[in-house]
């Protein structure tokens, strides 16, 4: 018997800013960009939300731990989802960034999270450059 | 109620096989700069985007209008997507105007794109099934249709191709730069879809368009001169029904009977001084001379046998090469639209049409079934000055 897998190859040219971004993930570094009234935004922008100005391209590693500012629970997640078992999708603050990620929270259960808790970064060991290179515990677990 | 509406920017990419150097909202930014820099505005000046492209699966990115919102310096304001497949840049252009002819904002930046090197537009159009015979095979029978009922000779085609790749020679946006291409070199390059050999179609691009459209208030600002628009007209019908006529679509005859009487054009071969009609094939051009009624029936190819519609005869069409000569899809109809902008406005650069005050845009997409058109003058009663 023989698979075919029918597929259709979109390629995707990143440009100079979710480019290095990307590439961090793969190295295991999360990269912030520092906007030009100083803010660190993560993930990183190639144009200033406020002004529609082009952003100075100027990288700052960030995390890997930072806070929960809000959370919702996935009680039964699809194959799409980054886990495969019940998790927390959650904006998280990086320690050193001034904006939220959105990332998923592996905590167990829904008991153990809360907005202001703490997360840190959990890296997979084969990396491929992609958002889902990394998920983030509970810090007391990491 | 309407008030006046100007082009006062208009920017554009080089249109290029493959832009793997600009992330996809990069590519949008890049056309959208250079045209508040031709207006000499700034991001802030901007009261809302409409941005136009062919179907999302073209490229995989689903409702791009929402994640270039940064790109674009949209966010908290008004921004509005328009589908009408490959007419879509001529739509969206449309669109804008009327944002501003009906009052509702007074500077409206309007933005097209295709980045064609992440997909792959056949699959796109054959809606994410294999098979497709692509827009060529579509098009192929109704051209043999239209020699025939014509009786254009084959090397019309052959003709109308040279002719654009030469004009596009003039034009450093355009994708492809043949300025020796030969009627051998057509004829005898490979059939693909008879009677469309590989230099009677367009090329695959990845580009952009944008254009700064307002008020007359914004008009008398502008550092260089404007582009009004005279008339404005969008027609559609569906691709398939019994006793449909696709070589010369009625919805293309009442589009360019509507934008002729809405900019008080009586007679468009006298009255037009230019025109960019959407050619992705070279037939296209003898077809829409005669589908809009430019030319009588029978007549279209002999407007191009003749020379007519050279950069220096007297109907030129598509001077900057066409597209047949640069196809980034959605942005193709806006990049006709913006060409005839910058020829009234005196700014087409090497492919300028000396003198040219009035000029004649359309754009075509899905089954010959989606139409948009405007008329832009170089002032406003520049239809007035021909009678």
């Amino acid at each position: 018997m023989t698979t075919h897998t029918i597929e259709f190859p979109y390629t995707r040219t990143l440009g100079p800013v979710i480019g290095p971004f990307l590439t961090g993930l793969r190295d295991g570094h999360v990269l912030g960009v520092r906007n030009r009234d100083g803010r660190v935004l993560v993930p990183p922008l190639e144009w200033d939300p406020a002004t529609g100005e082009a952003i100075d391209v100027d990288f700052v590693e960030v995390g890997p731990a930072g806070t929960v500012e809000t959370w919702a629970w996935v009680t039964e997640p699809t194959r799409k989802h980054p886990l495969d078992h019940p998790f927390a999708f959650a904006l998280i603050r990086l320690d050193g960034a001034d904006t939220a990620l959105l990332h998923a929270v592996d905590a167990g259960s829904m008991d153990r999270m809360r907005t202001g808790m703490r997360v840190v970064a959990r890296w997979k060991d084969e990396r491929a450059g992609h958002i889902t290179d990394l998920s983030f515990v509970p810090e007391e677990a990491a | 109620m309407s008030r006046p509406a100007a082009i006062v920017g208009i920017g554009q990419t080089k249109h290029k096989k493959r832009r793997d150097d600009v992330s996809l909202p990069g590519l949008v930014r890049e056309a959208a700069q250079r045209a508040l820099d031709d207006a000499e505005l700034g991001w802030t000046d901007i009261d809302a985007v409409v941005l136009g492209k062919a179907p999302d699966p073209f490229e995989g990115v689903m409702m791009p209008e929402l994640s270039m919102a940064d790109a674009l310096g949209a966010v908290g304001k008004p921004i509005m997507r328009v589908h009408t497949a490959g007419s879509v840049g001529g739509s969206t252009a449309l669109v804008a105007t009327h944002l501003v002819q009906t009052g509702i904002h007074d500077r409206v930046l309007t933005v097209a794109y295709e980045k064609q090197a992440e997909g792959n537009a056949q699959w796109g159009l054959a809606g994410g099934r294999s098979g497709g015979m692509g827009a060529g095979g579509i098009f192929a029978p109704w051209m043999r249709s239209y020699m025939a009922r014509a009786g254009a000779p084959e090397h019309i085609g052959w003709m109308v191709a040279v002719k654009d790749r030469r004009n596009a020679a003039k034009n450093p946006y355009a994708h492809l730069q043949m300025p020796n291409l030969t009627i051998d070199e057509v004829k005898d390059s490979p059939m693909l879809w008879d009677p469309i050999h590989w230099h009677e179609s367009c090329p695959s691009s990845d580009g952009a368009c944008a254009m700064v459209i307002t008020t007359e208030d914004g008009a008398a600002r502008s550092p260089h001169p404007p582009a009004w628009v005279l008339g404005t007209a969008m027609r559609s019908e569906l691709g398939t029904f019994p006793g449909r006529d696709p070589v010369r679509p009625q919805a293309g005859v009442e589009c360019a009977h509507l934008v002729y009487e809405a900019a008080g054009i009586r007679d468009p071969r006298q009255q037009v001084d230019i025109a960019e009609l959407y050619v992705p094939f070279s037939w296209y051009e003898p077809m829409w001379l005669e589908g809009h009624d430019i030319a009588g029936p029978g007549e279209g190819w002999r407007m191009v046998e003749s020379g007519e519609t050279q950069i220096d005869g007297s109907f030129p069409v598509n001077p900057s090469g066409g597209v047949l000569s640069s196809n980034p899809i959605g942005a193709s109809g806006m990049l006709r639209f913006a060409e005839t902008a910058l020829q009234v406005r005196g700014r087409a650069g090497e492919h300028q049409v000396p003198d040219a005050t009035v000029g004649l845009a359309q754009a075509y997409g899905g089954a010959a079934q989606y139409f948009a058109m405007w008329v832009v003058g170089s002032t406003l009663d520049a239809v007035d000055q021909k009678r």
